[in-house]
């Protein structure tokens, strides 16, 4: 495991990493996944977003070999996801994912722990452990997973990723079904394992808990790689907002000229302001009229403002 | 060898969740219990006097002919019935494999796809296996005890049978992965079953036909077909310890089980999930 990077995507034939699909007998051509260069670096936590059908899913499965990609390819760790030593080092829990529902949660970790080429001594140890940090109590250890609830298949699913200690964790939609506790929990789990050096790939659209948990994020759409960056870059505000207290209404007209928002809340005025320029003779004009400032910032955006904004321009001007 | 051990224990778990080796098992049990039965062995100073199987009693001279003819009748019970059965049973197992949010999470793991396929194609192979050799054996076991006639051939016709299932689960694996059905697998591989007894009577069919071209097909089709038949007629012949012809029928179903295996495993790893 020599490269610097956790998920890196390679040029071949002319392009990273890219999939056609060809529907029937018409052969139409779909571009599932079109030219997507990334890297993910070594210990980061990584968040891919993207609407419905953007090709986010088919990256992933591209990343773990299931798709073929039409060319390009992706490498973990420096190696091509091609062979399947490769793979060793990932932990991975697909979307909607379907547990063989003859197993226990204790069997299926089991299995899945022997194909990560787990000694028995060291699953036997590993299961118990694992379990029980996902919160599934010693009753659902030797309860059919045909019996298991949405949210308790998730948590054994994190568990079943996590079975081999792996250095790169892929989820899709790992809190998908379960409860905010048990989010809070899962969430926990992540952090843990990110203060550990475990490079989290996550595929989510709770924008919210990606804009918690990820350092950075990259946003597809319709198979290509929209926007890529750090998650504080990329929420960083464009504006300055000033507040200030016991702003009389006289000065409110004056402070308020060039303001691109303005708010009043329990005798808190609120400015918004597109320049440091304006802002700053904002500041000026409350001091000079003995007002208090409250706040001087730059503005923030949300994670999801910022998602609406790459994939539909239109709505957000609206 | 952790992995190919799991893959083979997680077919025989969900044989056993899909009741079908307890299913298997209970036909076979149920068998064996008739055979103890309706088989009544005298026994006179220690020598057979009079053995009746079905009600029909013979003299001491012929019991062996006797038990032969009823291993015979068994193993083509079991090469024919419990063959279709098996068939039936498996295409699901296969099939199962490669359901959507299952098989990602499979090829996700640092096991090659040949591997996971063939792991899954021994288990199966394994689960039918158990069973066949459960009632061969324990047949072979009550006709010894009860008759004294312990010949090979009725044990040698399990492995026939157990090559016989391997050859068609290759092509309910390769037509698994092609179309991720398991009533398709049942239907070309019921086809097979059923085209091939009637290819086996190529010299009939080549009279009946006209033209030189359509006894070309049937003699192409036989010669690529596995060969159910003529198996089963090696099978009759080692039970009842008759010279065997020619094995050609054997060797000839190899190649084309290995050949399907070997498109089904060359589809499964190109193949996008």
């Amino acid at each position: 495991m020599t490269s610097e990077y956790a998920i890196e995507t390679v040029y071949t034939r002319n392009r990273f990493v890219f999939k056609i699909f060809s529907s029937g007998w018409s052969k139409r051509e779909l571009r599932a996944v079109d030219d997507i260069s990334l890297k993910v670096p070594r210990g980061s936590t990584y968040g891919l977003l993207g609407p419905n059908g953007a090709g986010k899913t088919t990256f992933v499965k591209m990343l773990l070999s299931c798709a073929k990609p039409t060319s390009g390819l992706a490498r973990v760790f420096g190696r091509d996801t091609r062979e399947p030593e490769a793979r060793r080092p990932i932990g991975y829990l697909p979307e909607n994912h379907r547990f063989p529902t003859y197993m226990t949660g204790w069997d299926m970790l089991d299995f899945y722990g022997a194909l990560s080429g787990m000694e028995k001594a060291k699953r036997r140890a590993r299961i118990p452990e694992l379990l029980n940090l996902v919160g599934l109590d010693e009753r659902a250890h030797q309860l059919r997973l045909g019996k298991y609830s949405k949210g308790m298949l998730q948590r054994v699913g994190l568990a079943q990723a996590l079975i081999h200690s792996p250095d790169l964790l892929i989820l899709d939609e790992p809190s998908d079904g379960v409860d905010p506790v048990g989010r809070k929990q899962i969430r926990d789990v992540l952090q843990a394992l990110e203060q550990k050096g475990v490079t989290i790939f996550l595929n989510s659209h709770l924008l919210a808990e990606v804009e918690l948990f990820c350092r950075e994020v990259a946003i597809i759409q319709k198979g290509k790689l929209a926007l890529a960056g750090s998650v504080e870059a990329l929420t960083q505000g464009s504006g300055y907002r000033v507040e200030g207290l016991n702003v009389p209404e006289t000065l409110r007209s004056e402070v308020a000229v060039g303001a691109r928002g303005v708010s009043s809340m329990n005798g808190t005025l609120q400015l918004m302001f597109a320049t440091r320029e304006q802002a700053n003779h904002a500041v000026d004009l409350l001091r000079g009229g003995q007002c208090e400032i409250e706040t001087f910032s730059r503005t923030r955006s949300t994670l999801e403002e910022v998602f609406m904004k790459t994939v539909d321009p239109q709505a957000v001007n609206e | 060898m952790n992995a190919t051990l799991a893959l083979i224990g997680d077919t025989f778990r969900e044989a056993f969740a899909r009741r079908i080796f307890w299913g298997f098992f209970a036909c076979c049990t149920a068998l064996l219990l008739f055979l103890m039965f309706i088989m009544r062995v005298d026994v006179v100073q220690g020598a057979l006097a009079t053995v009746s199987i079905f009600g029909n009693s013979l003299t001491s001279t012929s019991p062996e002919r006797l038990v032969r003819q009823t291993q015979s009748v068994i193993a083509m019970v079991m090469y024919f019935a419990g063959m279709a059965l098996s068939v039936f049973a498996s295409a699901g197992l296969v099939a199962s494999v490669f359901e959507p949010g299952r098989i990602e999470l499979l090829l996700s793991k640092p096991v090659s796809r040949p591997h996971l396929l063939l792991g899954r194609y021994a288990g199966n192979v394994l689960v039918v296996s158990a069973n066949i050799l459960y009632l061969v054996v324990g047949s072979w076991i009550i006709f010894g005890v009860k008759t004294g006639v312990w010949g090979t051939g009725f044990l040698l016709s399990s492995l026939c049978t157990i090559f016989i299932f391997a050859v068609l689960l290759a092509v309910i694996v390769l037509v698994g992965v092609l179309w991720d059905s398991s009533a398709v697998a049942i239907m070309v591989t019921f086809a097979i079953m059923i085209v091939t007894p009637i290819l086996a009577a190529k010299s009939t069919i080549e009279r009946l036909l006209s033209s030189e071209w359509s006894r070309d097909v049937v003699r192409t089709l036989y010669a690529i077909l596995p060969k159910t038949w003529d198996v089963a007629v090696i099978i009759q012949r080692l039970i009842m310890k008759e010279p065997v012809a020619s094995w050609e029928p054997l060797w000839t179903t190899a190649i084309f089980g290995l050949v399907v295996l070997a498109c089904g495993l060359w589809r499964f790893q190109k193949r996008s999930f």
